[in-house]
């Protein structure tokens, strides 16, 4: 007979409901505000739905009736320093924080509406309308709403796909010495997903202060929470994390502020994480102004049922009961809100005469202009200005011989050294005598509390570096043991990291490194071995350097660490024990931004290459005696490329060729041919040549991962093909 | 239906055309017939009338583009019709292989070398813009690196000489490089590029001279001069005449006539009046066979601020002197201004070229193909000549007749020459 011993979660899993001692006891301005807020959304979100019923809002406008109490219960005790995130349906919360931002001293019912509570309400409908007024200046819409200032991070429209960022916010709080919090809001769809469990888990392991909200409205869409879930109580999530977990009536708001104190009091003093679950309900579709129960998924006996909670309802109710208002004074707080949206509405609405009667349409000097398409997908580089650049060949100082690796790390230590603000986050960065190659040896000895090994959790640790990038008080650098983990934090790294700055605006800086090594001949196989610079130059946002030799290695990541935008930071696994000169004890020089090297002058060819593929090709260059012009591109990306060298080896040589050592689909020089021909197509003597890999992802066996990749023998076959080019004369 | 307008083919082998002017805008009903756009060549500026209907949906190209003969220029939709059907269009026009051929020196614009399956109208009253080229035909394409036809089109070399050595017989820089190292460009229109070739190889100019652009005229001459001096078998045949009596009969007619006559305009008649008196000389050689004119169309040399023009005056042989004569100064007025309409420069049996009026005493002419003779005329004045054995003054003016030997043998030539004599001579028989 075995022996069965109860086990129990480490952490409590409570549920907290509110007595009417609860109420008696609550201070009666923090209900008036809470009823003054709500009526304020409530107000907003109908107004919201009565434009997109005329067709004047764009995309989808995701309701919030029904689950405003969930939203003003939490943010209400906030400070104005604690942050919040959101999902897509994530009105509620922005006017909740951005309100209690512009009225500390809470709202006054008999006279709700002030200038910049208008200007809140204002603003935030333009944003969904994608006016230039807004918030984001018309970019982000309904599903990104960003107001830093207020502590409004911004929402997501990738379920789940705010949380890790949330995370790194909170991270920035924890260690700048505040008590500050960051609460992420999500709802029950997005319990299951990735990023939201794998931030629990590395949260709860490093205490960091945030508070993961979930919004249980029981639909996914039209899926019900019982058909996807066997625990639908889903704050249960949070014990197996090691979580305290709160559930409560999200109809409720006193119920929720009165959880939320519990959390706070748990989480301002250090002791990591919280889970809360409110179920709510929201009184219409998905988004659009039709009740779920017109699309069948739901029956109208239950909304009538949630209908009859209506937190309004609830607080206008109980303080009725406690004689701090009458029915005269509630009827008041909705016509002021709705005299506040009419207001807004009538600043950025005109009539349409040529509509049907009474149509209306935005008035056209309020539309961002189109110019602005493009604009600051990234920063304009000017931080870079003024910073002292060098080459190695002009370098005056004396020169030292050291292997790569150690020069890697070596100006990371360096830079930690003189800026307090890089963190550095990885798997077994803090181990192994400085991670699995040695690149950041040294750094955990001398700076313990900024080196952080992480959970293999690459979505969560990748959107907490790129969190505390957003927040700016920390500037993380993030590796990536191989490139290929890349397409598991892809939502971070691509729709979160790379299109943060554009998404929300274009003004805020993202300034965050990944660094990453190609790993092509080392047999990790199909799944390690892909060069990442073609993904990260095709999609938006992102900067890339790539450093052939240790010197310009570290020029260009002083670069990557003063820029304010995201930067790729490629390494090769071939070059970290090759040897190279640098300048002794200069680790403060950059590589000047945008600047390729010519590694040898020639007539009859430009190179193109980058990383390990440039001595390949010097190799190659020189067992075939062509004459070719070999450029190290170091900067890799559409708006740092040397276009200027480019353009000048071209017009000399008229034939051009781009070398690198990985697979054909994903490459790099796929779009660098497009925009060469598209710039130079009168320049060519010959097609736009092309050294690459194969179609497949190299394999673990060696002879096969030879002969996938490209090295010398394969620049110099290249070499030969574009020789045949030039003619028999 | 919606229908996309081409460039059309507005001068025989054109290959690009000038889109001067829209005299539509977008949203304008068009009918056919309309005139839809004025169009340049590169001799003349041509009204193009539309010979669809429809309403203008979308216009391609801009004012002053040079267009490729066969690409799209603007969509018409039929009634009722909305912009999918002409975008439909568009999306179908982007794919077929519509467009000119990708290398210009494979359909020569007039005799081409290689006869063609078809003989070319040449008749002068098909003055209709011709049917677009079979370029298709000619399946033996050169290939040529975009940096070749760069460099080609900016010194005018005819790539047509250069053979190519890179793949699948590409045209590469450096046998541009070795074909003008060569010296083999040395043809008239390689001036330029012989020197172009040490611009080439060094990219840097030498002082002495300045280099003008060419115009698309300044090419259109010598393509088609060095063609027809290159291809067509001239031969010269020379006299002197004796214009005593047409000198006196210009004068009193001026003295009289409101209309000045000029001593080219009674040349012009009497070079008509010889093709009369010789009618197997009015012939213009094809490859499948001779074409033999009744009337005398005429074309005269025209000098303007561009370059040489030979706009061509019809049936001289039916005209009076005065009436040729004000035919002959509203072209060369027209020809100045850069007016002339292409059909007023096609066709044609026979050219005059007049260098009187600069002293020249003689000189000879090249073809203007297809016509099969030019008369190159030079200035009259007092000579003395022998006359019944004695020595006497006369004014006289030298002609030498160019012909085209395929056409026209030495001894037709001679008795044209004649008959041109005669008429000069007395020039009152012309008047009757």
């Amino acid at each position: 007979m075995t022996e069965k011993i109860q086990l129990s979660p480490k952490e409590p899993w409570i549920e907290l409901r509110t007595t009417a001692e609860d109420w008696r006891n609550a201070d009666p301005h923090l209900l008036e505000t809470m009823l003054g807020q709500m009526h304020l959304i409530r107000a907003f979100e109908e107004t919201v739905l009565q434009l997109a019923g005329e067709g004047l809002v764009h995309g989808p406008a995701h309701s919030s009736i029904g689950q405003e109490g969930g939203a003003v219960g939490s943010i209400v005790g906030l400070r104005p320093t604690d942050a919040v995130n959101g999902s897509h349906r994530g009105h509620h919360q922005f006017l909740a924080k951005a309100i209690g931002y512009v009225t500390p001293n809470g709202l006054d019912v008999t006279n709700l509406v002030n200038a910049p509570i208008q200007e809140v309400l204002q603003r935030t409908l333009a944003e969904i309308l994608g006016l230039a007024q807004g918030y984001c200046r018309g970019r982000g819409g309904s599903m990104h709403l960003q107001w830093k200032e207020a502590g409004a991070l911004g929402t997501n429209a990738i379920v789940g796909g705010g949380v890790p960022l949330a995370a790194g916010n909170a991270w920035a709080q924890q260690h700048s010495a505040t008590s500050d919090m960051t609460v992420t809001y999500f709802g029950d769809g997005a319990v299951n997903i990735g990023s939201v469990l794998e931030t629990m888990n590395l949260t709860a392991a490093w205490d960091t202060p945030l508070v993961f909200f979930i919004e249980n409205n029981l639909y996914a869409v039209s899926t019900h929470v019982s058909e996807v879930t066997a625990e639908e109580r889903l704050s249960g999530r949070g014990t197996g994390f090691g979580i305290p977990s709160w559930r409560v009536d999200g109809m409720d708001p006193l119920a929720v502020h009165l959880a939320m104190q519990e959390i706070a009091a748990h989480t301002r003093a250090g002791k990591g994480p919280a889970v809360i679950e409110a179920e709510v309900y929201r009184f219409f579709h998905q988004n659009g102004p039709f009740p779920g129960s017109a699309f069948g998924y739901r029956p109208k006996d239950e909304e009538e049922q949630w209908r009859g909670r209506d937190p309004l309802t609830r607080v206008a109710n109980e303080m009725m009961a406690l004689g701090l208002i009458d029915q005269q004074q509630v009827d008041g707080v909705r016509a002021q809100a709705q005299a506040a949206m009419e207001l807004a509405v009538n600043q950025l609405l005109e009539a349409d005469p040529a509509g049907k009667p009474g149509a209306r349409k935005i008035r056209a000097e309020l539309w961002p202009s189109t110019d602005f398409v493009n604009v600051g997908v990234r920063g304009d580089a000017s931080e870079l200005k003024g910073a002292r650049t060098a080459e190695f060949a002009t370098h005056p100082g004396a020169k030292e011989e050291v292997r790569f690796v150690d020069a890697v790390a070596a100006v990371m230590d360096r830079r930690m050294e003189t800026d307090s603000r890089i963190v550095v986050l990885g798997e077994d960065v803090h181990r192994l005598k400085g991670g699995t190659n040695g690149a950041t040896k040294g750094l955990i000895e001398k700076y313990p509390s900024r080196v952080l090994g992480t959970p293999i959790s690459e979505n969560a640790f990748a959107g907490l570096g790129g969190g505390m990038a957003l927040d700016g008080r920390f500037r993380p650098v993030i590796e990536f043991m191989y490139p290929d983990f890349m397409w598991v934090a892809a939502d971070q790294v691509f729709n979160q990291i790379g299109k943060a700055r554009h998404m929300f605006g274009g003004d805020a800086s993202v300034p965050v490194v990944i660094r990453t090594k190609v790993a092509m001949g080392s047999g990790y196989g199909s799944q390690h071995l892909m060069d990442p610079a073609g993904i990260f130059a095709t999609s938006p946002g992102w900067r890339i350097v790539a450093a052939s030799n240790p010197f310009d290695y570290i020029g260009l990541m002083n670069a990557a660490l003063a820029l304010e935008d995201p930067v790729l930071v490629i390494e090769h696994v071939d070059l970290y024990q090759s040897k190279g000169e640098i300048a002794v004890g200069d680790y403060d020089y950059q590589i000047e931004f945008g600047k390729a090297a010519i590694k040898r002058a020639g007539k009859d060819l430009t190179v193109l290459t980058y990383l390990s593929m440039v001595s390949h090709s010097l190799e190659a260059v020189e067992q075939t005696g062509i004459d070719a012009e070999v450029i190290d591109l170091r900067w890799l990306d559409r708006a740092s490329i040397d276009w200027t060298t480019i353009e000048a080896s071209i017009k000399k040589t008229n034939a051009v060729m781009i070398v690198e050592q990985g697979a054909q689909g994903t490459s790099y020089g796929s779009w660098l041919a497009d925009e060469i021909q598209r710039r130079f197509f009168d320049y060519l003597d010959q097609p736009v040549q092309r050294v690459h890999g194969g179609e497949a992802s190299p394999s673990i066996s060696k002879v096969l991962e030879r002969a996938a990749i490209a090295r010398t023998e394969e620049v110099v076959a290249g070499l030969k093909n574009a020789a045949a080019g030039f003619g028999k004369n | 239906m919606a229908t996309l307008i081409k460039m059309p083919e507005v001068a025989a082998g054109a290959t690009e055309i000038i889109l001067s002017k829209w005299q539509v805008a977008v949203g304008a009903s068009v009918k056919v017939g309309d005139i839809i756009a004025e169009m340049e060549t590169e001799k003349a500026v041509v009204d193009y009338a539309s010979d669809a209907e429809g309403t203008v949906y979308k216009i391609l190209v801009a004012d002053g583009a040079s267009v490729e003969v066969g690409s799209p220029i603007m969509i018409l939709l039929g009634a009722g019709e909305d912009g999918s059907a002409g975008d439909a269009l568009l999306g179908g026009a982007a794919a077929a292989p519509v467009a000119a051929p990708v290398v210009e020196t494979v359909n020569p614009p007039v005799a081409p070398p290689v006869a063609p399956p078809v003989a070319a109208p040449i008749a002068p009253a098909a003055a209709a813009p011709a049917a677009p080229a079979s370029a298709g035909s000619d399946n033996s394409r050169q290939f040529v690196s975009p940096i070749v036809r760069k460099l080609a089109r900016e010194r005018g070399i005819e790539l047509t000489q250069v053979s190519g050595t890179g793949p699948q017989g590409r045209v590469v820089r450096r046998d541009l490089e070795s074909f003008l190292a060569s010296g083999a460009a040395a043809t008239p229109t390689a001036t330029a590029s012989a020197s172009s070739s040490s611009a080439l190889a060094k990219q840097e100019y030498s002082s002495s001279y300045v280099t003008v652009p060419h115009t698309g005229m300044r090419r259109a001459i010598a393509r088609r001069l060095t063609e027809s001096k290159s291809t067509v078998p001239h031969f010269y045949v020379t006299a002197d005449c004796k214009v005593d009596a047409l000198l006196e009969l210009r004068k009193s007619i001026n003295e009289s006539s409101p209309i000045k006559i000029s001593v080219n305009d009674i040349v012009v008649k009497a070079v008509a009046s010889a093709l009369m008196d010789v009618p197997e000389s009015n012939v213009v050689w094809n490859a499948e066979a001779m074409h033999k004119y009744e009337s005398a169309d005429i074309a005269v040399a025209v000098t303007t601020d561009g370059g040489l023009l030979t706009p061509v005056i019809r049936g001289v042989e039916k005209r009076s002197l005065s009436n040729l004569s004000m035919e002959i100064a509203e072209l060369a007025g027209r020809a100045r201004a850069g007016k002339l309409r292409q059909e007023e420069l096609e066709g044609g049996s026979f050219a005059v070229s007049n260098l009187g009026m600069f002293g020249t005493k003689k000189f000879t002419a090249i073809l203007n193909p297809p016509q099969s003779g030019i008369l190159a005329v030079g200035a009259a004045a007092p000579r003395a000549i022998v006359e019944d054995g004695e020595i006497v003054i006369a004014n006289i003016m030298t002609v030498t007749l160019s012909a085209d030997h395929r056409a026209v043998d030495g001894a037709l030539a001679a008795q044209w020459l004649a008959a041109f004599v005669k008429r000069i001579e007395n020039p009152l028989s012309m008047l009757v």
